[in-house]
């Protein structure tokens, strides 16, 4: 009984503690970040005319935040002409992966 | 002779650095600071968000954090919430806005 008690209070309070994590493999991510790189992965890169700003940094970002804004360009709530054709062209388990590499702090297989 | 290739070289130099340099929102980082108590609620103070769903601002390029809420105040980028929150922000709050959360530790450029 004693037992019993102690894995159920064990197992709610790892629920509790471990955040939920969204379904994306860093590893699988990292390959599919051709179309990410060119933008994302260069210093300074600025957005073309005729509105120009720094492309935003994705290193650190929250996963579920990326694949939420992936969905918006995919979906047309938010424009942006170059993201809504690269979105687009991913399925959900590639935004997962992307945002999944983008959030964690693997960059990469060691070489 | 010589004195005029070093003059050429300092200008190339010049240009090259300021081509290369991300453009920065002239914001005030102190009156930032001031305004952001808003945002700390779903950013975080320093602009670390802790939900998974907000993302993180801090570190973020300061002009894509002024065109961000530039869009929100313009109705072209959708949130309930942003949407609200930036109705009262002027130009200049914007700007001072983006410089604070800019220069926060957090977000990272990654290929």
């Amino acid at each position: 009984m004693k037992t019993t008690t102690m894995t159920l209070c064990a197992s709610v309070l790892l629920a509790l503690a471990v955040p939920v994590q969204a379904a994306g493999d860093p590893k699988a991510g990292q390959l599919k970040t051709s179309m990410c790189a060119g933008c994302h992965g260069i210093p300074g890169w600025r957005t073309a005319y005729p509105s120009v700003y720094s492309v935003p940094k994705l290193g650190g970002q929250h996963a579920d935040y990326i694949v939420a804004a992936l969905k918006a360009y995919k979906e047309g709530e938010r424009s942006h002409p170059s993201m809504k054709g690269i979105a687009g062209s991913l399925s959900e388990q590639d935004m997962e992966d992307l945002a999944a590499y983008y959030a964690s702090s693997y960059s990469g297989p060691a070489n | 002779m010589k004195k005029y290739q070093y003059l050429l070289a300092g200008t190339a130099l010049g240009f090259a650095l300021s081509v290369s340099l991300p453009a920065h929102a002239s914001g005030n980082y102190e009156a930032g600071k001031a305004k952001s108590t808003p945002c700390a609620g779903c950013h975080g103070a320093d602009g670390v968000s802790t939900v998974p769903s907000f993302p993180k601002l801090a570190g973020q390029n300061s002009d894509y954090l002024y065109h961000a809420l530039k869009d929100y105040k313009a109705g072209k980028r959708k949130n309930p919430i942003m949407a609200g929150q930036v109705e009262a922000l002027s130009d200049t709050d914007m700007q001072d806005l983006a410089t604070f959360f800019s220069k926060q530790q957090g977000l990272y450029l990654k290929y």
